[in-house]
């Protein structure tokens, strides 16, 4: 008996001793985070491209394009209306409110063919129309150029999408200036498409509406033309590989399986996370007199039942759903932010064993809106998504101890996140497994 | 009499001023609260949300009145007025106080 109590106390002291070991934490393979500023007094820096060498091209909401080489250097691009400093000048270019100069995505191939593909607010196309919020307006497009070998300058400018919808006047809306919601994220996916998010620019009818650019994830090729194998409805554009959604500021392309994911904005309910299905419709649909609801301020009504105050998230998401489940073709959600909207700004799948069990999981920035007492929560977000893309299976903050709005996510060459912050900052955020 | 009419001007002179001047660590604190989240650390603005930091104290007080009176005059006027309802003069003069002194 007492043999056996021995026994029995030194199986509890060495699985204490086992519980408490560090080899326990090992296999857990949880990876340590360090988080560094590489640029400060930036203004609103808003998304960066990496060559595989690690020079990395950047954007400035107001103020254009620059790269900071991999030995250190800073060379201003092409600037915008008004910017200085900049190798080139493009007076078409401007910044209002949410739009300007956002997205930048380098070519698959540009190490041979040197393009790089920005998303810019543009007054070039307005034509006859823009006249009032209530109409076409085209004034988002996306530009191809050629970075010259000394890095030092841009030639070649193409514009290759001309008509993403934009909004020209203030409205009766929380956020209600102009150049709300323009999407405006660029990625290269796996197929070597490039991928470009649009938002519906706060106009009822854009994002179910089968012709007007805004509310959608386009896939095209490098001369701006539809993929062969986009299946939007019948009668819609044929670059649109999503429609319905609100304003898609994150997309990236899950290692496992090459699929695109979003990183969605709600209005004051439900940012989400959605696997993106060719031809899906995301479900958001801000018309008045649509879905039960009567007339809205302004023919949006992406912000009631009540837009000047708070109000229990439920209850608006009954109102004014982001994933209307009217729509057959719906695209449902991976991850809803338990009814809050804080702004999900941007997301990219972590890759490289540095990032230990992290890896193959997606990183989403959160900017944080504290409004209608909706708690900031400025942070990183690591997402396991389940396979089927149709639900997550857990939720990490990332310990970076920044709080900061994250406006910008991109992995880089050398397997380190790197986040831009509308506080003018970019971090590299490094991850090593133990 | 003439005397003691001075000294209770000069007191509510002195005492108009101290409410106007306002606290700027009190400010600090109440602006870390909410105003922060979207105008950024010290007021420097961010994304759409303007810069405040530096500004004139009477233009801080006026807007903040303004907002808290529910009028609009602005894009994001709703965003303010809810926010500005339930500031009281004193944390309002607080908050002006420590945006102007951020420079």
């Amino acid at each position: 008996m007492i043999k056996k109590s021995k026994i029995l106390s030194a199986a509890v002291v060495a699985t204490a001793a086992l519980m408490a070991s560090p080899s326990q934490a090992d296999t857990m393979n949880t990876p340590n985070i360090s988080a560094m500023s590489i640029m400060n007094g930036l203004e609103n820096p808003w998304d960066m491209a990496f060559t595989s060498g690690g020079d990395m091209f950047y954007t400035e909401k107001c103020k254009g394009l620059s790269v900071k080489t991999s030995s250190g250097a800073v060379n201003a691009l092409a600037g915008m209306k008004g910017s200085k400093g900049y190798a080139s000048t493009n007076n078409d270019l401007f910044c209002s409110g949410q739009a300007g100069m956002m997205g930048v995505a380098l070519d698959p191939n540009f190490k041979k063919n040197r393009r790089i593909y920005v998303a810019s607010t543009s007054d070039k196309y307005h034509g006859s129309g823009c006249k009032t919020n209530y109409e076409k307006c085209d004034g988002n497009i996306i530009m191809r150029m050629e970075v010259s070998k000394d890095m030092k300058s841009v030639s070649n400018r193409v514009d290759i999408v001309k008509d993403i919808q934009y909004k020209p006047f203030e409205s009766n809306h929380p956020f209600g200036g102009p150049g709300a919601h323009n999407g405006n994220r660029l990625r290269f996916g796996p197929d070597g498409y490039l991928w470009a998010t649009t938002g519906d620019r706060h106009r009822g009818v854009v994002p179910q509406s089968p012709t007007l650019l805004g509310g959608n994830v386009l896939r095209i090729d490098t001369d701006g033309k539809a993929h062969p194998g986009n299946k939007p409805p019948k009668g819609f554009d044929k670059r649109m590989y999503t429609y319905g959604h609100r304003n898609v500021q994150g997309i990236d392309f899950r290692p496992s399986d090459g699929r695109a994911f979003t990183a969605e904005h709600g209005p004051w309910q439900n940012d989400e996370i959605t696997a993106l299905v060719n031809g899906g419709n995301a479900g958001w649909d801000p018309r008045p007199n649509v879905g039960g609801r009567g007339d809205c301020p302004d023919k949006y009504c992406g912000y009631m039942p009540n837009q000047k105050e708070g109000m229990l998230p439920a209850k608006r998401a009954q109102f004014m759903p982001m994933s209307d489940t009217r729509f057959k073709d719906l695209m449902p959600p991976a991850w809803n932010n338990n009814g809050l909207s804080q702004g999900t700004g941007s997301a990219a799948f972590l890759k490289g064993s540095n990032w230990g069990y992290w890896e193959g999981r997606m990183a989403v920035g959160i900017m944080g809106i504290g409004f209608g007492g909706t708690p900031s929560g400025m942070r990183i977000d690591v997402v396991d998504i389940a396979k089927d893309g149709k639900s997550i299976k857990s939720v990490i903050h990332m310990p970076t101890g920044l709080t900061k709005r994250f406006r910008g996510l991109r992995l880089g060459p050398d397997g380190a996140l790197y986040a831009a912050v509308d506080e003018g900052e970019i971090y590299k955020i490094t991850a090593t497994a133990k | 009499m003439k005397g003691l009419l001075f000294g209770i001007l000069v007191f509510f002179i002195l005492a108009s001023s101290y409410a106007w001047s306002g606290d700027i660590e009190a400010g600090k604190a109440r602006y870390a609260q909410n105003c922060g989240n979207c105008h950024g650390p010290g007021g420097m603005g961010l994304a759409s949300y303007p810069k405040l930091k530096g500004k004139e104290i009477s233009y801080l007080v006026d807007k903040l009145k303004t907002y808290r009176a529910g009028t609009r005059i602005g894009p994001n006027s709703d965003l303010m007025i809810m926010m500005a309802q339930p500031l009281s003069d004193v944390e309002i003069a607080n908050l002006a106080a420590y945006l102007n002194a951020e420079k």
